[in-house]
């Protein structure tokens, strides 16, 4: 301890070694799963009025390079949740497959309860919080959706930190910046939900996946979408075209390249 | 053949979600002070700890924990005068102007809390649990040697480990008379007549050694105390709040006031003359 | 040489310490690059009286510049009966890092409850904030990232609150604010609740002049004196706003208001 007036009670460094601040950094020198590799980008959700529309890229990037273009991140639970991966592939292999041994148990331990969106939004942060805490973290941010205990729509987020938040729309990953705003324009507020038809939602989505692969360089134009429902369970297309691309803006792009003005 | 196999395999996702031991922890009946911590797993949980939470070495660390004091105790014929400040500043903010850095570990033990706020006040509790203990496994109190022994062998079981503390334990008991320990987070134990710690230390010490004498009549020996910890709040910037003051005598403590230093200061000011590096005009 | 008497306790080469002092080296092969907390931003308050106490807080959820979420409440219900916190007598609130906050939430919420199932009464405000500070401190050394206010009706009915560093040093006060925003709205509550640097006008010129004494505040005027300082925080903090939720505790149990704020 240090007895010295302005640095009294504090570590001293003879004895626990100089200061590191290296432990504050979210990059440095790497071990085994503690960056990812294979990465997906955006997820994006929004809820409509009876529903929810969520929405990920097929692409899985090794870096800076499109590797895998027929990944599919949208994981459906069961007919009243599903799962939407951003970040590392293999943390959400190994998740795809801890939901398997979950939804297996549960249906020889309680046949006929089915776990919904909030249960199993709860259990995903669990586990996220648990190996966070543990310094081995899986290395995601998810969506959960689906419909909640009173079968109204459901969207919550976590992330590798356990961090879990709601709102009527979200967005992961390069999503947060891009998307986000674009979506609140149709729903800001749980209150202004029930305004939103499926119509509506559905093509909000779709605008902000074009407009993520304008300017995301980690995106693809070959989409996954999914529309959970009461009615119609959960409705998932995996191999979606996006349509009506405009690239007339890249011609007003000033700076960059071998043009000068 | 099944008790075969369970023996030799693993549930594929065994260490995900609780384990067994904390969920029984969640509902077995809670065990207050324990001695159980979590650490981090990482391989220096030590430097990862100071990274966090060292303000001095890095005023931006994220976590900032509540530091800074001066805390006084003397020894004289009547007794023993223990005496702090209340400030507890976290980096440059002032977190609290009213800590009660004096902590009744019983009716006639008193510690004192400088360091890390939270350190002392589980640890001086933790003490206060073992001396009662004491108290009844051997049906006469625990004498201020043995409890600040508790304490220093305690703390030094965790040296290295990151705690803060700079505590003086202060009693009157039967076979010792006043005895006032020193005991800080590296293991140190020490018995004085006069001890001054935090990060205030030196200012208070300017101030006692110079009237300091053992014969120090009961109602001299408090204002010293209490001019000590006012030079102190003077010129300490991580000091000042309130004065806190208490009077160990044989049949306890006795508690002096928690009073505010402004009105003091000019108190002292303007009825004594003191202070003439400041000016009287408002 | 005189130096050469006094041993140089940087000097690694022999051992002065009756412990293995730490690897000076550390820096250079350190294994993990994880950082295991964040902020989640916004703001908490705790303001006592007579007979109630009050708790609020932003309900705005961020991480570095984006807004997360607009409603993600950092006051909780401790001991109720169910998931919404029906019967509650306890309320505490938490700010910094929000997936620690959940984690010492369900914590203590089931503590409270096992508590009330073992003895067959409910915990007094004063036991659970003498757990709560355990179970901080339980986490000395990979400490939860929160800044926790505790607030309930003490033994004689009166408002009780009790505010909390994040390894569980703690004490009971009449007022706090906690998060982002305290450093805005913590000089405003000395002034408005407590009373510091007020005088009673005409009681005397210069160093003669009495100070105001602070007495408990009727609820109307704590409930306004909230609303005043999150509209204020909205205005000059960016990780504040949105929302602001109030838990207010009398003998009655816990009624919850929920009050508009600045969205940008």
């Amino acid at each position: 301890m240090n007895h010295l007036p302005q640095a009294w009670g504090r570590p001293r460094d003879d004895i626990y070694g100089h200061y590191d601040p290296s432990h504050l950094q979210t990059a440095g020198p790497n071990a085994h799963t503690q960056q990812p590799i294979v990465t997906g980008t955006s997820v994006l959700a929004v809820k409509f009025k009876d529903g929810i529309v969520i929405a990920a890229d097929n692409l899985a990037s090794y870096g800076s390079l499109a590797r895998f273009t027929h990944v599919h991140r949208l994981r459906p639970f069961n007919d009243r949740a599903l799962v939407g991966f951003g970040g590392d592939i293999s943390d959400m292999q190994y998740l795809d497959r801890l939901l398997n041994s979950l939804d297996v148990n549960e249906n020889y331990g309680s046949p006929g309860h089915v776990l919904n969106a909030q249960n199993l939004h709860t259990y995903l942060s669990k586990v996220m919080y648990k190996r966070r805490s543990d310094m081995n973290p899986l290395w995601n941010s998810m969506l959960v959706v689906g419909l909640d205990g009173d079968d109204k729509p459901f969207l919550s987020s976590v992330d590798l930190l356990g961090t879990t938040f709601s709102s009527p729309t979200l967005a992961t990953g390069f999503g947060g910046h891009l998307a986000q705003p674009l979506l609140r324009k149709l729903a800001d507020d749980e209150s202004q939900v029930k305004d939103v038809t499926r119509e509506k939602a559905v093509a909000a989505v779709q605008e902000c996946m074009k407009v993520l692969f304008y300017r995301d360089a980690r995106s693809l134009d070959s989409y996954s979408i999914a529309v959970i429902t009461k009615e119609g369970g959960v409705e998932l297309k995996e191999d979606e075209q996006l349509e009506g691309q405009s690239w007339a803006f890249a011609d007003t792009i000033r700076g960059y390249g071998t043009q000068v003005n | 053949m099944d008790t075969l196999v369970s023996a030799y395999s693993r549930p594929a996702f065994e260490d995900e979600g609780y384990s067994s031991d904390e969920h029984h922890e969640l509902v077995q009946s809670p065990s207050s002070l324990s001695l159980k911590f979590a650490m981090p797993p990482v391989a220096k949980p030590s430097s990862f700890l100071r990274a966090l939470t060292d303000d001095h070495a890095n005023p931006d660390c994220p976590i900032k924990l509540a530091h800074g004091t001066t805390t006084l105790a003397f020894r004289f014929q009547g007794g023993i005068i223990v005496a702090t400040d209340s400030r507890a500043t976290a980096g440059n903010w002032i977190a609290s102007q009213t800590v009660k850095k004096i902590i009744e570990i019983n009716s006639c033990l008193l510690g004192t809390m400088a360091g890390g706020a939270a350190d002392c006040q589980y640890w001086l509790a933790y003490l206060g649990m073992q001396c009662r203990l004491h108290e009844l496994r051997h049906k006469r109190r625990i004498s201020v040697a043995a409890a600040s022994k508790i304490l220093s062998n305690l703390v030094y079981s965790y040296k290295g480990m990151g705690l803060s503390m700079g505590t003086m334990c202060a009693g009157v008991t039967p076979q010792e008379g006043p005895a006032l320990y020193y005991i800080d987070s590296d293991g140190t134990r020490l018995a004085g007549n006069l001890f001054c710690v935090g990060s205030g230390q030196t200012f208070a010490y300017g101030v006692l050694d110079a009237e300091y004498r053992y014969d120090l009549k009961e109602d001299e020996a408090l204002e010293l105390g209490r001019r000590s910890i006012l030079a102190a709040t003077h010129r300490d910037a991580y000091s000042g709040g309130y004065i806190n003051l208490y009077h160990v005598k044989e049949d306890g403590w006795v508690k002096h006031g928690f009073n505010d230093t402004n009105p003091i200061f000019w108190k002292t000011k303007l009825e004594k003359g003191e202070f003439s590096n400041v000016t009287a005009n408002l | 040489m005189a130096s050469s008497l006094i041993a140089d306790p940087t000097s690694s080469s022999h051992n002065l310490y009756s412990f293995s002092p730490s690897d000076q080296t550390a820096s250079d092969i350190r294994q993990h690059s994880f950082y295991p907390y964040t902020d989640n931003g916004g703001s908490t308050l705790g303001i006592t009286g007579n007979d109630f106490a009050i708790l609020a807080g932003d309900t705005r959820s961020t991480s570095g510049y984006s807004i997360n979420s607009r409603y993600a409440p950092k006051v909780y219900r401790i001991g109720g009966e169910d998931e919404t916190g029906e019967g509650a007598h306890i309320v505490l609130s938490l700010v910094g890092y929000a997936a620690d906050g959940t984690a010492l939430q369900e914590r203590l919420n089931t503590v409270v409850k096992m508590y009330k199932y073992q003895h067959g009464k409910r915990m007094t405000v004063k036991a659970c904030a003498q757990r709560l500070a355990t179970i901080l401190y339980s986490k000395r050394f990979f400490p939860y990232y929160v800044q926790a206010i505790l607030a309930g009706l003490d033994e004689d009915g009166r408002g009780a609150l009790y505010s909390y560093d994040p390894v569980g040093s703690y004490e009971r006060e009449q007022c706090r604010a906690a998060g982002a925003a305290a450093s805005l709205i913590m000089p405003f509550l000395d002034n408005q609740v407590n009373f510091k640097n007020q005088y009673m006008p005409g009681s005397g010129e210069g160093h003669d002049l009495h100070a105001k004494q602070a007495e408990p505040l009727p609820r109307q005027e704590v409930e306004r004196l909230v609303k005043d300082a999150f509209t204020s925080a909205t205005e000059r903090h960016i990780e504040v706003g949105d929302g602001l939720q109030m838990l207010i505790v009398t003998a009655k149990g816990v009624e919850e208001t929920f009050y508009p704020l600045k969205r940008d």
